[in-house]
């Protein structure tokens, strides 16, 4: 069995933990990750279900009855089921070999949230795979009928609980295919990996025009009103700031540039969130960063050890959510 | 009471169907009511399913279960039966439908009604019982393969792949119907009611043999293992009537062996007689519902359960529910010579008569009897009576209280039992011992089959009167009044009354008739190569197999076949689990790396063959133009689909061998 990497280490169940632990050592040196994977007798497992079992009962009772009532059409019987349940193996177990499995996409989610990752599933021609379910232990299979030679994507998907790189335990592959006595299952691991974001927590409002600060970046000890230079102005500048002399002697419009202790641009910043633990401070920066772009601001993020430029857009709200998600694990 | 409904409807239906196929060849042996109770509980859960009605609740079900024991002990009143115990599963499969709620209670449903379906055997295993149950079984099986859902489902896929499943499923069926051991019963197991038996009856009264002559229904085939006896002799003994009431003949107290009759049950306790048998032959008997068998006098049996009697008869162990089979050998009386004397018991039993009525009767036996007759001459003498003024007929005429009298002075018309009890109340009345013996007389030869068969109407009843010297001796009655009916059957000897009251009068028409013994004759073989398979035939056809029965060749029978199918099932894992089949093209350039690996060059992955090529150019010169203008045939053959470098692919491969001494060392050695 695979082990999510975030699972807790609880100590009741400490055998049963190391059990999972070794089983998934040895799934890992049996069926190695790969991205793509053709199911075939080493990956594949098969067993009786418990309904298998009663069969197995009845089989048993018919041979009671049989012999009792010296009946040979009972007897045949009998035995018809027990070879019956001697084939059914074979049928469940050709309905996933050969099967095709390979990861086409991860997506991104937000901790608490569903990761779903887009697979392809696909068929040799000889024959079709029936009732065939696929998805991790810890959501919903999804249920696939592929026709011989088809090919079909699948999206299937985990609850994800941690932000971070979090690999995705193996994907569990069954079938009960043909009559639901037996069941043939795979553990794959296909190398999934998801960027788990912070989970997004309101922390207040936006801190426009709040950045600052005490012990920040050298470069903005300067303070008070210190004039460092013009730049051009832009929509949003502050007409306060606009270098109107300037302008009045004929230049452009230009913007007066104050190294102060305020930022004209919004900064979200990782230090305006003292007094609280590293998660809760990642999840309010998620927040605000998504706050931010709903809002259409430029914005930028300053994380301990990590300063990205304000800017907009899709790939910069990737950027910074991703830096997010990656900033280190603290005190584990 | 919430409804999750799970099950979907399609598979709820295939339930119902699956309980129903099951269900039907018991309707008529259940009482109605649990029929009814079925489809009224089937009508309510499909009703839950359409989201008209809610499931019952606790109430509901509490009352069920009430009433539905009460229903089984009233119609029943003992459960130690077969009939209660088919009735028991037929209402839990009704009772079960109320709560059909899971795909667990679906898989319990259906694992039950692979029961049922069995029980269908324990009262029938003739050939339409066979097919019908093969029928149920694949209804079942499809019903299972429907409750995965979807696609499967569809009754044309489902039933398909049921019948596809159970096909692959009979070699296997098979071989462990030939060598798995039959061990015999275990313990006691409800049979079927024994009150109404068939066939012939345990006492005999006027009128009884004359029923059975309405039936043609088989009763016996045997089957001849050396010489078959001609017709006269053919007399099937079955019971053995020593006690006279006055009206009915029966077995009397201390015979049947229920009644503690002595049996000799093993070989080794009968003095089997000297001289060798005459007859061997196996019988393969009807379901009669009683203990009694039928075979030529003086019989001996070696089939288990099978025992022997005083009054040299076979009875069984167990009444007889469904067909068996089983082997005799029989010593006709004139072949012994020692006889062992009457006891004083026998004596009196076989003297005993009604105190009173039947005075004319008496009379005549009185005169007789005054003559100092020998027992041979006062039998010849009643027989002598017979033939001269005695119709023999289906339909005599009802007799008063003294039915002797009636018999032989007013009616002179009469039926085999007639005959045989007016003749042995003679016999006894003039001081000789003398019984009935009933059973079946004659049967029909079934060419290309070479068996007898025996059918009801073939139900006769003799005598036998005790001649001292030479112990019992068979006397027909019958044949003195009508010798046809010993020589030819009942047909010949009663044509215009034979079968005048059946339905459809199969014996008139000759096609019919041959029709009904081809039947028979498939009937025959059926029983004998599959019902009749006992741990005896096993024993044979496993000599007759493997020439002698050692557990090495036992072994082997069973190890080739599994060896056999373990490959196949190896070969066919190996082919199934390699998923797509790369194009022709692919196949012949991954041979070409492969060689090169051989000789120390490796691809590496994601390594395009141009640059591999090239690669292999700078490593080993001597192998790169060979390398390259494979890689370009494979290049042109897989992108360019053209079928012409595919063969050039083909053929420059056929010629690329690096080896290992030739030209420099490669690179890492």
């Amino acid at each position: 069995m695979a082990i999510p990497p975030n699972a807790q280490g609880d100590t009741t169940g400490s055998w049963r933990r190391r059990w999972r632990l070794l089983m998934s050592d040895w799934l890992d040196r049996r069926a190695p990750p790969a991205s793509q994977v053709v199911l075939d007798h080493r990956r594949l497992f098969i067993l009786p279900t418990r309904a298998g079992l009663a069969f197995l009962l009845v089989i048993v009772l018919l041979w009671l009855l049989a012999t009792n009532y010296e009946n040979n059409l009972v007897f045949a019987l009998a035995f018809l089921l027990a070879s019956l349940f001697a084939v059914l193996p074979l049928h469940t177990f050709a309905n996933l070999a050969g099967l095709e499995i390979r990861l086409l996409d991860t997506g991104t989610a937000y901790a608490g949230d569903f990761a779903t990752a887009r697979l392809a599933a696909a068929r040799g021609k000889q024959r079709p795979g029936e009732h065939i379910s696929i998805g991790w232990r810890e959501s919903e299979p999804v249920t696939l009928q592929l026709e011989a030679g088809q090919e079909t994507e699948v999206e299937i998907t985990l609850p994800v609980v941690r932000r971070g790189l979090v690999r995705a335990p193996r994907l569990l592959i069954e079938s009960r295919f043909p009559l639901g006595l037996f069941r043939c299952w795979s553990w794959v691991d296909l190398d999934v990996e998801f960027l788990v974001y912070p989970q997004p927590k309101p922390a207040g409002p936006l801190p426009l025009g709040e950045s600052l600060a005490e012990g920040e970046a050298e470069q903005k000890r300067r303070g008070g009103d210190d004039f460092s230079g013009l730049r051009p102005y832009q929509p949003g500048h502050s007409l306060r700031q606009v270098a109107w002399k300037q302008f009045a002697a004929g230049r452009d419009l230009h913007s007066k540039d104050h190294e102060t202790g305020v930022d004209s641009r919004l900064w979200l910043d990782w230090d305006l969130l003292g007094g609280r633990d590293v998660e809760t401070r990642l999840s309010n920066l998620c927040h605000w960063v998504l706050e931010a772009d709903r809002q259409q601001l430029a914005y930028g993020l300053r994380l301990p050890g990590r300063v990205i430029e304000p800017g907009g857009g899709d790939v910069h709200r990737r950027q910074l959510l991703a830096a997010l998600a990656r900033f280190p694990v603290q005190g584990v | 009471m919430a409804y999750s409904g799970r099950l979907p409807r399609e598979s709820l239906l295939w339930i119902f169907a699956a309980q129903f196929a099951v269900l039907l060849p018991h309707f008529a042996r259940l009482p109605l009511w649990i029929v009814a109770g079925w489809v009224l509980a089937a009508w309510w859960r499909a009703e839950v399913s359409r989201g008209r009605r809610e499931l019952p609740g606790r109430m509901i079900k509490l009352v069920a279960v009430a009433l539905v024991v009460g229903g089984l002990v009233l119609s029943y009143g003992h459960w130690f039966a077969l009939e209660p115990m088919v009735a028991l599963l037929a209402v839990s499969f009704t009772l079960k439908n109320l709560e059909l709620v899971t795909r667990r209670d679906a898989f319990l449903s259906l694992l039950l009604a692979y029961f049922v379906a069995a029980t269908l055997f324990i009262f029938d295993q003739g050939i339409p019982h066979a097919i019908y149950g093969v029928l149920a079984v694949l209804v079942v099986t499809a019903a299972l393969v429907a409750q995965a859902g979807a696609g499967s489902a569809r009754p044309r896929r489902a039933l398909g792949l049921s019948a596809r499943l159970l096909a692959q499923s009979v070699p296997l069926m098979l071989l462990l119907f030939l060598v798995m051991p039959r061990l015999g019963p275990l313990w006691a197991v409800p049979q079927e009611d024994a009150s109404a038996t068939t066939g012939v009856s345990d006492s005999m009264s006027p009128g009884d043999f004359a029923n059975l002559s309405k039936s043609d229904k088989p009763a016996l085939r045997i089957t001849f293992d050396g010489p078959v006896p001609p017709p006269e002799q053919r007399y099937w003994r079955g019971l053995v009537y020593a006690d006279f009431d006055g009206r009915r003949w029966s077995q009397g107290f201390g015979v049947d062996p229920r009644e503690g009759g002595q049996v000799f049950w093993r070989d080794n306790e009968v003095a089997l007689p000297e001289v060798g048998p005459r007859y061997r032959y196996q019988v393969i008997q009807e379901p009669t519902r009683s203990q009694w068998l039928f075979a030529m006098a003086r019989p001996h049996s070696a089939t288990d359960g099978v025992g022997e009697t005083r009054d040299d008869r076979l009875v069984r162990s167990e009444p007889v529910f469904s067909r068996l089979a089983y082997e005799v050998r029989s010593w006709p009386r004139d072949s012994i010579n020692e006889v062992t004397p009457m006891g004083d018991f026998d004596r009196r039993r076989n003297l005993q008569l009604p105190d009173g009525g039947n005075p004319r009767a008496r009379e005549w036996a009185a005169r007789l009897r005054a003559q100092g007759l020998s027992p041979s001459e006062t039998s010849d003498a009643v027989l002598s009576f017979f033939n001269q003024q005695f119709t023999y007929t289906l339909a005599p005429p009802s007799l008063g209280a003294d039915t002797v009298d009636g018999f032989l002075y007013d009616t002179q018309r009469g039926f085999c039992e007639h005959f045989a009890g007016s003749y042995v109340f003679m016999m006894r009345a003039a001081g000789i011992p003398a019984r009935v013996v009933a059973g079946y007389q004659g049967g029909e030869w079934v060419e290309g089959e070479e068996y007898l068969l025996v059918r009801q109407y073939d139900a006769h009843a003799w005598a036998e009167i005790w001649t001292g010297e030479r112990g019992w001796q068979r006397v027909d009655p019958t044949a003195a009044v009508a010798p046809e009916r010993v020589r030819n059957g009942l047909q010949t000897a009663a044509a215009d009354e034979f079968m005048r009251d059946a339905l459809v009068p199969l014996h008139r028409f000759p096609v019919l008739k041959r029709l009904q013994l081809q039947w028979d004759m498939i009937n025959y073989r059926w029983y004998r190569t599959v019902v009749g398979f006992d741990s005896q035939r096993q024993q044979d056809l496993l000599r007759e197999l493997l020439g002698q029965v050692t557990s090495a060749r036992l072994a082997l029978l069973v190890a080739l076949p599994a060896v056999g199918a373990l490959l196949g099932i190896w070969a066919w894992l190996w082919f199934s689990g390699r998923g797509r089949r790369a194009p022709p093209a692919a196949r012949l350039y991954r041979r070409f790396c492969r060689r090169l690996a051989r000789y120390g060059v490796e691809r590496r992955p994601g390594e395009a063959p141009a640059d591999f090529a090239a690669r292999v150019g700078r490593e080993l010169p001597h192998l790169g133009p060979m390398a390259r203008s494979i890689t370009t045939a494979y290049q042109r053959a897989a992108y360019a689909d053209d079928p012409a470098a595919l063969v050039q692919l083909r053929r420059l491969l056929r010629g690329f061998w690096p080896r290992l001494r030739r030209g420099p060392a490669p690179g890492q050695g």
